[in-house]
């Protein structure tokens, strides 16, 4: 049996060289790159050794979410992509049975985010890109991102969908967390929407979208869309099915810190559309992701068999 | 067997005399006006609300006024007064009909000491059985201290706060379309609003708080493992508590506004069947549409869990 992790996170070295001296790293900091968790500054090896310790025998590395720098000069969120996906490639080929890549794209452009994920897919060997909810206040339904869903689905290319940044729940409730454990999934929660209601998954209809997270809420909230598109006329402007129809033409993350709510996510979406995710190395992580898969008494051995490694090896090819 | 609905909206008659002449109201008119001539039935009478609860065979609709009522950014004198008037009214209704309606105080959250005051006053002189409120008050989430009177109050009254957002959620700031603001936005709300009684301490501090969450408590239920895993990982999410968030799912009562059978089967299983309640959220589109026949239908509740959620936990919670 095999594990393979589409959810683990990387603070490139080329960026603690820069920043550990004291230097600026394309105008990022010390305070950038999420330091303070001192797992971030391991190397490759030691990733590698901890791989080991916790039977993951394959990550599907992306930065952390800090490095998106959406909101700066194109040219400057390029270099940084660039940067950070020629180390990650790197990384590939020096552990080419244990780590494959997802790289960073520029999405405040959308061609220039098209000439990176290109070049990361077709020179990097990357299995897609991970982007976040939103860019600089805009959803994933406004049509000047359609070359990029395009693209994506011609190359075959994953887009994997991690926040960065503040959430939903960040100005309401700044405190005890809930900016993540409940922002997270809020905001995945409307990036599914965005996608469904936008008429995104029906203009791109081999498009690869994986919702970390499990999704957030989109699977157990998904009653609710459904009788706001029977009820209102502004949700079927797009699309001409519910929304809970769209539910298995996406890819999520097991990453529910739940059994029930990862059992409704399998019953929801089905059983092959459930990958591994684990949030390496965050402390939001799930800390022995192997063994609490094995361990869920309500999943079948085929089911955890699915998650853990066949979806993800017959989705990337790995 | 009966049946009674905690998640009823009702107009006052008073507005609606204001609506028909196109009069303000406190202060009240234009977008609330157009939302009320959009929806002919937050114009009905009293008589043809039950008519429609005869239709629908509803016994009983614990009455709130509508969430354009909260005015929290008004000028406080003002909408204190414009909640009495409420008040009584409901109040009223439930002497006319006292089989039929029951009802829940619209209160002047901007100014703690007269919400208190008002719904003493509600659950002493004029026998409602609690309030309806927002999610936040001004931006205000239910953790701050200064709110603190009115749980004092709820609680040494008995009264049932019933959380119901206004007219923005949070998801407008990310997008307005699709009807998202409510599909989604009212269920991240109701999710904040049990975060922040939860980890705000006050379910500690207001031991016997009785706390209505509508919308089935939003996605409170399923994304409680997130939230433990935060409140494990993260010394300011354990400032106000030493249990786990989930420890506090059994203290809350929610509506059983779902739209989903698996999400209402979760909810059961995860806060217990004696703490989920009848609400439909009448007259508005997002409504159950026919509420006693869905409830009645569903395959994976039990006899006794329909009956729990249709009539016996409100008739234990309320005294009706």
């Amino acid at each position: 049996m095999r594990s393979i992790d589409i959810h683990a996170h990387s603070t490139p070295q080329c960026f603690q060289r820069a920043v550990l001296a004291g230097n600026e790293w394309h105008g990022m900091t010390a305070a950038d790159g999420e330091l303070f968790n001192p797992r971030n500054a391991w190397t490759p090896d030691q990733r590698i050794a901890d791989m080991n310790s916790i039977g993951i025998d394959i990550q599907v590395v992306s930065t952390n979410a800090g490095f998106y720098q959406y909101d700066r000069d194109v040219a400057v969120t390029t270099a940084i992509a660039r940067d950070c996906n020629d180390e990650i490639h790197q990384m590939t080929m020096d552990y080419p049975d244990r780590l494959a890549g997802l790289a960073n794209i520029p999405m405040q452009d959308a061609s220039a985010a098209v000439a990176e994920l290109d070049r990361a897919v077709h020179q990097l060997g990357f299995k897609g890109a991970m982007i976040g909810d939103q860019v600089n206040g805009k959803t994933f339904d406004e049509p000047e991102f359609l070359p990029v869903w395009q693209a994506a689905e011609q190359m075959g290319a994953v887009i994997f969908i991690h926040q960065g940044g503040g959430t939903i729940g960040t100005k309401r409730q700044p405190r005890y967390h809930v900016r993540n454990t409940i922002g997270n999934l809020a905001d995945r929660a409307v990036t599914f929407a965005a996608f469904t209601f936008g008429g995104v998954m029906d203009k791109c209809p081999d498009l690869k979208v994986l919702l970390a997270h499990g999704g957030g809420y989109a699977c157990f909230g998904i009653g609710r869309m459904d009788r706001g598109w029977q009820v209102r006329s502004e949700a079927r402007v797009n699309i001409d099915q519910p929304p809970s129809n769209y539910l298995d033409k996406f890819y999520y993350d097991c990453l529910t810190h739940s059994e029930p709510a990862l059992r409704m996510l399998i019953d929801s979406v089905g059983i092959d559309r459930v990958v591994l995710g684990t949030d390496w190395p965050a402390d939001m992580k799930i800390d022995w992701p192997v063994s609490w898969v094995m361990g869920l008494k309500s999943l079948t051995q085929d089911e955890k068999e699915a998650i853990l490694w066949k979806n993800l090896e017959k989705m990337l090819g790995l | 067997m009966r049946s009674i609905d905690i998640h009823a909206h009702i107009s006052p008659e008073g507005y609606i005399r204001a609506v028909e002449a196109g009069e303000e109201w406190y202060g009240i008119s234009g977008m609330s006006h157009e939302f009320h001539r959009a929806v002919p039935r937050t114009m009905w009478t009293p008589e043809q609300r039950i008519t429609d609860m005869d239709s629908l065979g509803v016994d009983v609709h614990v009455l709130s006024t509508n969430a354009v009522f909260y005015c929290y950014d008004g000028d406080a004198n003002t909408v204190a007064a414009m909640d009495w008037e409420c008040n009584d009214y409901v109040s009223q209704l439930t002497k006319d009909h006292p089989d039929r309606f029951a009802g829940l105080a619209n209160l002047p959250m901007q100014d703690v000491s007269a919400a208190a005051t008002e719904l003493e006053r509600a659950m002493t002189q004029l026998g409602l059985k609690g309030a309806m409120i927002d999610d936040s008050v001004n931006g205000k989430t239910y953790d701050e201290p200064e709110f603190y009177p009115v749980w004092e109050v709820a609680e040494q009254t008995g009264a049932v706060i019933l959380v119901h957002q206004g007219m923005q959620t949070v998801v407008g700031d990310r997008s307005t379309r699709y009807h998202l603001p409510n599909t989604i936005g009212n269920l991240v709300e109701r999710a904040i609003t049990y975060a922040s009684f939860v980890f705000g301490g006050v379910m500690d501090k207001y031991p016997g708080l009785r706390v209505c969450l509508s919308h089935g408590g939003g996605y409170t239920c399923f994304g409680a493992g997130r939230m433990d895993r935060g409140w494990q990982v993260r010394s300011e999410a354990r400032v106000n508590i030493s249990q786990p968030p989930s420890a506090y799912l059994d203290r809350f009562w929610y509506d059983c506004l779902t739209h989903s059978e698996p999400a209402l089967r979760m909810l059961i299983d995860s806060v217990g069947v004696d703490k989920v309640v009848f609400g439909t959220d009448w007259p508005f589109d997002m409504q159950i549409d026919w509420p006693v026949s869905w409830v009645l239908g569903l395959e994976s509740l039990t006899q006794e869990e329909k009956e729990a959620i249709l009539y016996r936990n409100l008739e234990n919670l309320l005294g009706i």
